[in-house]
């Protein structure tokens, strides 16, 4: 869930304001309701599709299920309105030891401060023994020790959304297997990608991609080492980070230069001059919705992705504070929560996609079409976007602090359009030699 | 009446002379109690924090050091100040929050001052147009950013749209320095002007209006008595609100924070409208970098602010009070003359 960590702050204020309601309406003491019942605190953010099912955030109501499984349980849950903001009460939360939740929903970029307290948080293997998920998400959730720190959620398995009607009007095929062999099948490369936006543009006049940074975002990620070295080096500004920040700058002419979440981001999306492509994890189909509206009927997405191997993008898992008095009862709701059946649920009513290969194959998530995507079928497609990712990148502390500045870099090429792509690379190479 | 009974009337009565002198400060305890606790403690801590090697997640490491950027792996005192004095963007947050605070505080009590005076006339619904100038400050600051933030988009904002339908080009609200800076004084403005006019309006109410005649029977037109007679007499509102706004408008974060609108760093791809608090905030609690000593740099920063604030107070303050002095003493030199 990295690229939906900034929705409205509209959506704060009404957060805060319900989170206000609900902290008058409780009446708590403890971990213990006054009826006797265990209390359990979740914080999530943006959408994990457990709560019950609004226009602006669908979901699949399974706290509501669990406190009917089991009655000796009330689960109180928070939704931060971004990762951000979710991030900064978890810090306060785990170095004061204040235990202000009991399960905290995390988010990729974390893992590396996660792991270095890694013996702050359980060891939630005992619980999750049928639980099911591919290797690279254990990985991410294990510590240094080898214990199970964190348990996976959705996963963001990337596939190409497209908007037929500009596809049309440029003479491009629109039907989903026409698009898909047009940009190459199983063997799309990024080179054919960028031609492909060069004729577009070229012809239309219009642009291909919505901004550099979405298209880098999806890059990257294919990659085993981006901007540091297994070894814990920098090499941000060597050869392989710069080839792709020249094959990208020199695109930029393809690039409707709106930045991601922008106010000009979302009018774009049923736009008639809108950009005709976005790289589109599982989750994105619903901010595609909620832009475009639920009747706009331009949109589709193909089963192809350009690049040599899969792409992830985001993704989440559920850890819970060893400090925790109720850590049992957490680590039972957070195996109930990740298990394949639950995941499955949670696909059908919202759009975040099953880590679980188990939830993947099963009837419900497998036939599940989008008539807003114009019934493609979905399911599908995500999950054979998902078998082609085996990794995800080699993350340390130091790596997030640099990607901000690569997509400040390409930002100052493409959005704000205020340097040449050599003076944003410099810049760059200064911004990270100062960050150590 | 025995001895005994003399002690305690004794020390009752020293008791009440006690009670009598102790019983202010007992009154006025839970304000310095209460500011003792949140107030001079976490300034003190944050002290403490700023010299040493402090991370959000992992804690104390020992005295603070700079690193890589001032070439040394010492211990210091002041290595997390030295760090943030060798950071590109501390100084580019110092330059913005500056001019931020220029564009926004100065038109602000100009035109604050002047709606003040036209609120002062004899108006027809006084009570309606007082409200009016009133009603921006009951809305939220980060709402006010939100609103102004879709008016100042880039693409698709009304401010933009408007431009170019009467034939001029559109501006880069969020790429140019100083227009980003425009926009985001016009979000504090519009926001704060009222609220100044206010304060004003209720100074310019308790002066008493037979000087005002009097300058009017000396021959003093509209101008020279609001000059002469009104501002002079303003001096100490004046002084107020300009300290408030000084201490405000260095701090502001909320609209800015609002008016970045979409991804991307906090503060322009090229740090166009970074300020000091914005820093902070990024520094301190959104990177938990670790290994880094990432809440001390927040904390040298937070006390860097400080000692910008303290200093512009105090030029402000003596502007200020030389400017009314002056008015003061141009005037004795007119009476003097008159004699």
């Amino acid at each position: 869930m990295k690229k939906a960590m900034k929705l409205g702050a509209i959506a704060v204020t009404a957060s805060m304001i319900f989170a206000g309601l609900s902290a008058c309406g409780s009446s708590t003491q403890g971990n213990k309701t006054a009826d006797g019942k265990t209390v359990i605190k979740i914080q999530t953010f943006n959408n994990f599709g457990y709560e019950k099912s609004t226009a602006a955030k669908p979901g699949a109501d399974l706290f509501a299920e669990y406190e009917k499984l089991h009655p000796n349980i009330k689960i109180e849950s928070t939704v931060a309105s971004s990762s951000d903001e979710a991030r900064t009460a978890f810090n306060s939360s785990i170095s004061t030891g204040s235990n202000s939740y009991d399960i905290f929903a995390v988010d990729i970029a974390w893992w590396p401060s996660i792991r270095a307290i890694g013996n702050k948080f359980m060891d939630l293997k005992d619980y999750t023994k049928n639980n099911n998920w591919p290797d690279w998400v254990v990985k991410t959730g294990t510590d240094d020790s080898g214990r199970l720190i964190g348990a996976g959620t959705d996963i963001g398995p990337t596939a190409l959304c497209y908007r037929q009607d500009l596809f049309e009007q440029a003479g491009l095929p629109t039907d989903r297997e026409q698009v898909k062999e047009l940009f190459g099948g199983e063997n799309a490369t990024w080179d054919k990608f960028f031609e492909i936006g060069q004729r577009y543009t070229q012809k239309t006049g219009k642009p291909f991609i919505d901004n550099l940074g979405d298209v880098a975002a999806a890059m990257k990620v294919q990659k085993e080492e981006v901007y540091v070295s297994k070894d814990d080096k920098v090499i941000a500004t060597e050869d392989g980070i710069h080839d792709m920040y020249n094959l990208l700058t020199k695109n930029a002419n393809l690039s409707a230069g709106v930045s991601t979440w922008s106010d000009d981001w979302n009018a774009s999306f049923n736009s008639p001059n809108g950009f005709a492509v976005l790289t589109c994890p599982a989750w994105e189909v619903n901010n595609v919705k909620g832009n475009a509206g639920a009747d706009f009927r331009g949109w589709n997405v193909a089963d192809v992705f350009p690049g040599e191997a899969g792409t992830d993008q985001g993704g989440s898992w559920l850890t819970i504070p060893e400090s925790s008095p109720v850590k049992e009862e957490a680590a039972k709701l957070v195996a109930w929560l990740t298990n394949p059946e639950q995941q499955s649920k949670v696909f059908v009513a919202a759009s975040n996609f099953p880590s679980s290969p188990k939830a993947q194959a099963t009837p419900e998530v497998a036939d599940k079409t989008d008539d807003f995507l114009n019934n493609a079928p979905t399911g599908k497609i995500f999950a054979n976007r998902a078998e082609t990712i085996k990794h995800i990148p080699y993350i340390n502390a130091k790596y997030y602090d640099i990607d901000s500045k690569f997509g400040a870099a390409l930002d100052r090429v493409d959005c704000t359009k205020e340097q040449t792509p050599e003076e944003s690379w410099k810049q760059f190479v200064e911004d990270v030699k100062a960050l150590s | 009446m025995s001895e005994k009974q003399q002690a305690s009337v004794a020390s009752s009565g020293r008791f009440a002379v006690f009670s009598y002198k102790a019983t202010p400060y007992l009154y006025v305890a839970p304000f310095f109690i209460l500011f003792l606790v949140v107030g001079l403690f976490p300034l003190l801590f944050t002290v403490w924090v700023a010299m040493r090697n402090y991370n959000t997640i992992t804690g104390d490491s020992g005295w603070a050091v700079c690193g890589a950027v001032c070439g040394t792996r010492d211990q210091s005192l002041v290595g997390n100040f030295q760090w943030v004095l060798h950071q590109r963007d501390f100084w580019m947050a110092m330059r913005n929050t500056v001019s931020i605070f220029l564009l926004s505080s100065v038109p602000q009590i100009i035109a604050a001052v002047f709606i003040a005076w036209v609120l002062n006339a004899n108006l027809k619904a006084k009570t309606f147009w007082r409200m009016g100038v009133l009603l921006p400050y009951v809305i939220a600051p980060s709402a006010c950013g939100i609103i102004f933030s879709q008016i100042f988009s880039d693409k698709s904002g009304a401010f933009n749209v408007l431009l170019q339908t009467i034939g001029l080009a559109p501006i880069a609200w969020h790429a140019d320095t100083l227009a980003s800076h425009i926009a985001i004084a016009t979000i504090v403005n519009f926001r704060w002007t009222g609220y100044n006019s206010l304060i004003l309006l209720a100074a310019m109410q308790a002066i008493p209006t037979d000087l005002i005649e009097a300058a009017v029977v000396d021959g003093a037109g509209k101008a020279r008595t609001f000059f002469s007679v009104t501002l002079p007499l303003l001096k100490p509102t004046l002084i107020f609100v300009i300290l408030n706004s000084t201490i405000g408008g260095l701090q502001i974060f909320d609209e800015v924070q609002m008016f970045n609108n979409g991804t991307g760093a906090a503060g322009g791809a090229n740090n166009q409208f970074l300020t000091v608090s914005l820093y902070l905030y990024n520094l301190g609690f959104n990177k938990v970098t670790i290994g880094e000593s990432n809440i001390g740099r927040a904390a040298a920063v937070a006390w860097l602010l400080f000692l910008v604030i303290v200093l512009v107070a105090v030029v402000n303050f003596s502007i200020t009070r030389k400017l009314a002095d002056a008015e003061t003493r141009g005037k004795k030199r007119m009476q003097k003359k008159a004699q």
